[in-house]
């Protein structure tokens, strides 16, 4: 099991320096069941639709995938993390397949018509006021659970 | 991530993440987590296989049946790293100097030999796919190389796109280079290996080496954003190397 204890020395002395955020009195949301449920993604790929301004490298604010976009491009800035699986298959970091399959199959209720996209090097402290944007957008979208995937 | 879950949760959102990290999730306690012991950059596990990405999916949605949180659990599957590295890393050794990279111009014409040798099968993959991620610099394919080695030559080029800095638009324009690359080989080889694909990348081809002569003129460089892209380890893949990057911290963020 890859513990930071077993990573090698700079992503080790790097990821065990990040400062963690703490939350007192976290929220909990009672989910609605199943069958009803209205889900969008949340991604820190810095995915965006192609033309888009490209994310800075450490950008705060978010972008919006329609639940039918495929033409995306990725601007994330760090070199950490393996592109050729994306590159393969969208769904392996955002999978808006699947989640269309499991809508038919009524395991969820829909799926949200649209999902957005961090900058995953960013603080996600810096992050909160444009995740209060999209939360948001969600709303009006008739979001009650949000699935969210690191790259 | 484990921050933005306590956000949407706050705003009145069931929330369930995957993550990589499971110390970082423990010390964050967001609502509901899924670790998985995956290589990062591929959060669903694997590509082209909707069954897997399936159990993912439902294992970590299982989760919002529980009654009360926070909630951590392992996925049961584990997908295999080399030496606790969770992507490709440069072997630390591998490093150029300045003077080793030669004549720039025949480098540049190797690479845009290589690269059209590639054309059959990157324009097979964009068939095959309906899709590619190159593009993200907006660039033409033929513009990649011939911008970069500006850069190898020592000059700073403007950059072409509005509201995007040359730097920031190297970076851009890197990372479309090596996704032309591994986008050709992963469909006309049916190569699924990260492992495979890097080392290919950046230890075998022109293209890999002239991202190492970048690589050696951005460390002597005075200008300071060309400067942090080597002390930020943002253009060759050195963050899981068992050293840094000699002359940097490995990590200057």
């Amino acid at each position: 099991m890859v513990r930071l204890t077993e990573m090698p020395a700079v992503a080790h002395g790097f990821i065990s320096e990040l400062e963690m955020p703490r939350f007192e009195q976290p929220a909990w949301v009672t989910p609605k069941p199943a069958a009803e449920r209205r889900v969008a993604i949340v991604s820190t790929a810095a995915v965006s639709r192609r033309g888009e301004r490209p994310f800075s490298w450490l950008a705060r604010d978010y972008r919006v995938i329609g639940k039918h976009d495929r033409d995306l491009v990725m601007t994330h800035v760090a070199v950490e993390y393996d592109r050729t699986a994306w590159q393969q298959d969208l769904n392996t970091i955002i999978p808006l397949d699947r989640l269309e399959e499991m809508a038919e199959a009524g395991e969820i209720g829909s799926v949200a018509a649209e999902h957005y996209t961090f900058m995953g090097a960013a603080d996600p402290v810096d992050m909160e006021k444009s995740a209060r944007e999209a939360a948001a957008r969600m709303k009006q979208d008739e979001v009650d659970t949000v699935f969210l995937v690191p790259i | 991530m484990c921050g933005l879950a306590h956000y949407f949760e706050s705003e009145g959102f069931a929330t369930v993440l995957v993550g990589f990290v499971r110390e970082h999730i423990e010390a964050i306690r967001p609502p509901r987590a899924l670790w998985l012991d995956f290589p990062m950059g591929r959060p669903l596990g694997k590509p082209n296989d909707p069954a897997y990405q399936m159990r993912v999916i439902r294992a970590a949605f299982e989760l919002l049946e529980r009654p009360a949180g926070p909630v951590l659990e392992d996925f049961a599957d584990v997908i295999p790293v080399e030496n606790g590295r969770m992507g490709y890393a440069l072997p630390p050794e591998l490093v150029l100097a300045a003077d080793e990279i030669g004549d720039v111009d025949k480098l540049l014409a190797r690479v845009e030999d290589e690269m059209a040798a590639l054309r059959p099968a990157y324009e097979a993959a964009v068939a095959a796919r309906g899709r590619t991620t190159v593009g993200a610099s907006g660039l033409e394919i033929s513009g990649f190389a011939p911008f970069i080695a500006a850069f190898v030559r020592g000059e700073i080029p403007k950059s072409p796109r509005k509201g995007v800095t040359p730097v920031p638009m190297l970076k851009l324009v890197v990372e479309d280079l090596a996704a032309y690359y591994t986008e050709a080989r992963t469909h006309r080889d049916g190569i699924d290996d990260l492992e495979l694909m890097g080392r290919w990348f950046w230890e075998e081809t022109e293209a890999g080496r002239l991202l190492l002569s970048l690589e050696a003129v951005a460390l002597e460089s005075e200008n300071k954003v060309l400067r942090a892209i080597v002390d930020m380890s943002l253009i060759t893949p050195r963050f899981w190397s068992e050293g840094p990057l000699p002359g940097t911290s490995g990590s200057g963020w």
